[in-house]
């Protein structure tokens, strides 16, 4: 599975996509997550699955007149 | 226990704690590359650089101890490190490593958390913060491989089990026989420790098609056990490993 890594520096900042990952459960994501991208001292580390990314899409947008 | 002076058994057990380390992060140097993807790769190399650096440590206080500084570092034969057996030769497969790790640097772990001493207070503490990610890293990797390949990981368990709990120690040594839990060194004797690793498997592996091999009280002989080198046997790490360990081949270059 495909995860997104997300961080932020200091509490109250807002999190940065800081790269991607490959792992067989979330167990194992955490610990790539925290081995491959431990270049700072990160108040926080997270990781979204990619399948639970919502994507935001144009849609047109109907017109209100019935068919 | 507050006393600076370690009680004679207690140079022993750490001297194993250490070398046992340093072959950890020896195996995992030797995986680091060989991993299945490039993350279990980096988690490797990350996990070998943690074990040299808490080998420093404990080196740092066998030295201080009166262990030799020449024969620790560079002067010892093969048949003098006192590691886990389980380290002996380096693992042919994927799975065989993973366990072999995972019991090793957990039963480490568990010795290592044991010792109720000021020379360790807040030094293990840091270990313990290394630790949590490495025995997670394998764990997590366990739950996986149960369930791709049960049968490598039941014939490395059958494998290592019996080095692993001779790595410990004995079933006798409980709380009222442990020598150094006795002295006040260590606050859970050896048969807590055992029972604690057996349990921790046990679980890890309910449900999966992973038999985990019964904790058997016989094993180690406690009278073939090696109190010095925590095993059975004279079994050790091949010459050409203690070579790099030592690095016999770039002398040359140490800077003096």
């Amino acid at each position: 599975m495909k995860y997104h890594v997300f961080t932020r520096i200091s509490a109250g900042d807002d999190l940065m996509h800081v790269g991607t990952l490959r792992a067989d459960s979330d167990r194992l994501a955490r610990i790539y997550a925290h081995r491959t991208y431990d270049e700072e001292d990160w108040d926080f580390i997270g990781v979204v699955r990619e399948e639970n990314l919502i994507e935001v899409e144009n849609q047109p947008i109907a017109g209100g007149r019935r068919p | 226990m507050s006393d600076d002076g370690w009680p004679e058994a207690a140079v022993d057990y750490v001297q194993a704690i250490a070398d046992t380390k340093l072959l950890l992060g020896q195996r995992y140097g030797e995986w680091m590359l060989k991993g299945p993807n490039l993350e279990d790769d980096i988690s490797g190399a990350s996990n070998a650089q943690d074990e040299i650096g808490q080998v420093r440590q404990l080196f740092r206080l066998l030295k201080r101890q009166g262990v030799d500084d020449e024969w620790l570092e560079s002067e010892r034969d093969p048949e003098e490190y006192a590691n886990a057996a389980t380290l002996d030769s380096e693992a042919e497969a994927w799975p065989t490593f993973i366990v072999q790790a995972a019991l090793t640097d957990r039963a480490a772990w568990l010795l290592l958390d044991a010792i109720d001493h000021d020379d360790f207070t807040g030094m293990v503490q840091k270990m313990g913060e290394d630790e949590y990610f490495h025995l997670e890293h394998h764990d997590g990797r366990l739950e996986t491989l149960a369930a791709d390949q049960p049968e490598a990981i039941e014939a490395a368990l059958k494998e290592y089990v019996p080095q692993i709990m001779a790595f410990i120690g004995p079933a006798t040594h409980d709380a009222e026989s442990d020598p150094l839990a006795a002295a006040g060194f260590t606050d859970r004797p050896t048969a807590e420790i055992r029972r604690a690793l057996f349990d921790h498997y046990a679980t890890l592996f309910e449900g999966t098609d992973v038999s985990v091999p019964r904790l058997d009280d016989s094993v180690p002989d406690p009278e073939a056990w090696d109190a010095t080198r925590r095993r059975v046997g004279d079994g050790h790490v091949d010459a050409d490993v203690v070579d790099q360990l030592q690095g016999v081949s770039n002398r040359e270059y140490v800077i003096a």
